[in-house]
């Protein structure tokens, strides 16, 4: 076993400004020197709504009904789509000190090991899981766990997770604005059976610090670790406190707007097997996702593969068919009734002919106190 | 174009070796843009969104002057030298793909007046010094998984 040892936090009913500072604050002084390499293991109070560090909130979230129920909204260091958290969401957050190669490698490999923490924990529990493109973990090709890098000027790399011990997908689905909302209606009643989670799998008794339990082993066995349980410093809670007063609990920080636009597009085109719809968002010239419908016949399993192979995904043609291909190739006859060609033409379709969605009613004033959320689009849990 | 193992990296620039930014001063006027290299661009992946600070904002060698989120990742741009801000790419906060795809030219993201280039400079990789450590970082690069 590796000589040196990371400190293990356990934390529950957090609050959306607290834990996202206390991660940004660790990732930096981690990489400075001034705290130990560190494996949090926590839960946020039940609910808060999350966004990405550049996405729009009022174009993700239903900010009325987040002020009315009490959902607090914020905004994460780290990349990627907005999410619920709560209770039954077990965040994992590993912070440690990218410049030093010789012991932790570089950060890419570090997500290799990360994701593969994950998955042992999973294995440990009898769930076979997969990642997908090292940023999603997957069951039966469903997400149950999205992961994020965020990488500090100190050097200092936050690997951050959300795993759904549970999730409350009516909740979910009125916090989110869920894309192409009138199509999505008829869809809604499906979004519950296939979402997964571990106590869909597990059965509905499974604890939580089981599940967190098995998680801390899963990283111990994967970076060769061991876990020094411990806590918050005086210093470390100092900066955390300053850093949630200067911009986790601002409206400036939660508010703020990217330049970028968010774009939906749609297509329709007749495939050998029967009708092709696509739908996508898009974040500018970027795929943000994909979704596939129609009367054409495949499983269901083959068509999450594709949809989830192009997650946050270039939207050059050259890209789509490179990552395309071996998704075909992995399900060979069972996608022959939608060939490749027809899927990228139609991919294509749907992204150039993407306008800006309607605008929200409600645009917040930049200066209000933010609410509560932590959050990605709703259908990539679906 | 002028590539060094295989990346191209253009010799009339000035690199930070640790943030994989470069420098190009206007011996005329003084002013100096800054963008990132292409192994720093291999090592982000496609670029979703970028913040840059306000013309006229004051940055410092090694302080963060902006964000991005990338395909592997989100971070804080660091800047390589310190100066007044006296230009900003604004069609990258709506459009960044320029940045990937034309990394040394319509790519940029500011233009400072520095504050002390001769000292800083010095800092930075340029002349000679550049093939070997070009030559370095893509060995780095590819022992840690960052390229293929």
């Amino acid at each position: 076993m590796n000589d040196q040892a990371w400190r293990l936090l356990l934390d529950d009913e957090v609050e959306a400004g607290f834990g996202l500072a206390a991660d940004e604050t660790l990732a930096r002084r981690v990489g400075c020197g001034e705290s130990p390499p560190t494996l949090r293991l926590y839960s946020y109070r039940s609910h808060c709504a999350l966004v990405g560090r550049f996405q729009n909130v009022e174009q993700e979230l239903h900010l009325d009904f987040c002020r009315e129920h009490g959902i607090a909204v914020n905004r994460r260091p780290t990349g990627g789509g907005a999410i619920i958290m709560g209770a039954d969401q077990l965040g994992v957050a590993l912070t440690v000190p990218g410049r030093d190669r010789h012991a932790y490698g570089g950060a890419r490999q570090l997500m290799e090991r990360f994701s593969s923490g994950l998955r042992q924990a999973l294995e440990g529990l009898g769930i076979d899981a997969a990642f997908r493109r090292k940023n999603d973990l997957e069951i039966e090709g469903r997400k149950i766990a999205g992961l994020g890098i965020y990488r500090d000027r100190s050097g200092g790399l936050l690997f951050h997770a959300s795993l759904l011990v549970d999730l409350d997908v009516a909740l979910m689905l009125q916090v989110l604005r869920i894309p192409f909302e009138k199509i999505a209606d008829k869809d809604i009643a499906s979004v519950a059976s296939r979402t997964r989670t571990l106590r869909s799998i597990l059965g509905a008794d499974l604890p939580f610090d089981r599940v967190r339990g098995q998680v801390a082993e899963g990283y111990a066995s994967a970076f060769d670790i061991a876990l020094a349980p411990g806590e918050w410093s005086a210093s470390e809670a100092e900066a955390i406190a300053a850093l949630e007063r200067s911009r986790y609990g601002t409206g400036e920080w939660v508010f703020q707007r990217t330049e970028v636009p968010d774009l939906l597009g749609a297509s329709r085109v007749r495939t050998p097997g029967g009708l092709l719809e696509v739908r996508a968002t898009l974040a500018g010239k970027l795929i943000k996702a994909v979704y596939l419908s129609g009367d054409f016949f495949a499983p269901e399993a083959s068509v999450a593969d594709l949809e989830g192979s192009l997650r946050w995904h270039s939207g050059d043609p050259a890209a789509i068919r490179a990552t395309l291909a071996p998704v075909y190739a992995r399900w060979g006859q069972c996608l022959e009734a939608l060939p490749l060609e027809t899927l990228v033409a139609a991919i294509l379709q749907a992204t150039r002919q993407a306008q800006p969605p309607a605008e929200p009613d409600t645009v917040p004033d930049p200066s209000s106190d933010p609410y509560g959320c932590f959050v990605t689009p709703g259908t990539q849990h679906a | 174009m002028q590539t060094i193992a295989g990346f191209d990296f253009p010799r009339q620039r000035h690199y930070d070796a640790a943030s994989h930014f470069w420098a190009c001063r206007d011996d005329e006027s003084s002013r100096t843009s800054i963008g990132i290299d292409r192994l720093g661009l291999e090592a982000l992946g496609e670029l979703a969104y970028v913040a840059l600070p306000d013309v006229g904002s004051r940055i410092e060698r090694g302080d963060a002057m902006g964000t991005l989120e990338a395909a592997k990742m989100t971070t804080e741009l660091v800047s390589p030298l310190s100066g007044v801000v006296v230009e900003r790419n604004d069609l990258l906060l709506r459009d960044p793909s320029p940045v990937n795809s034309d990394p040394y030219g319509t790519g940029w993201l500011v233009t400072i007046e520095p504050t002390d280039w001769p000292g800083e400079s010095a800092h930075l990789i340029s002349g000679p010094a550049l093939d070997e450590w070009v030559a370095a970082e893509v060995e780095r690069y590819r022992a840690e998984g960052w390229i293929d």
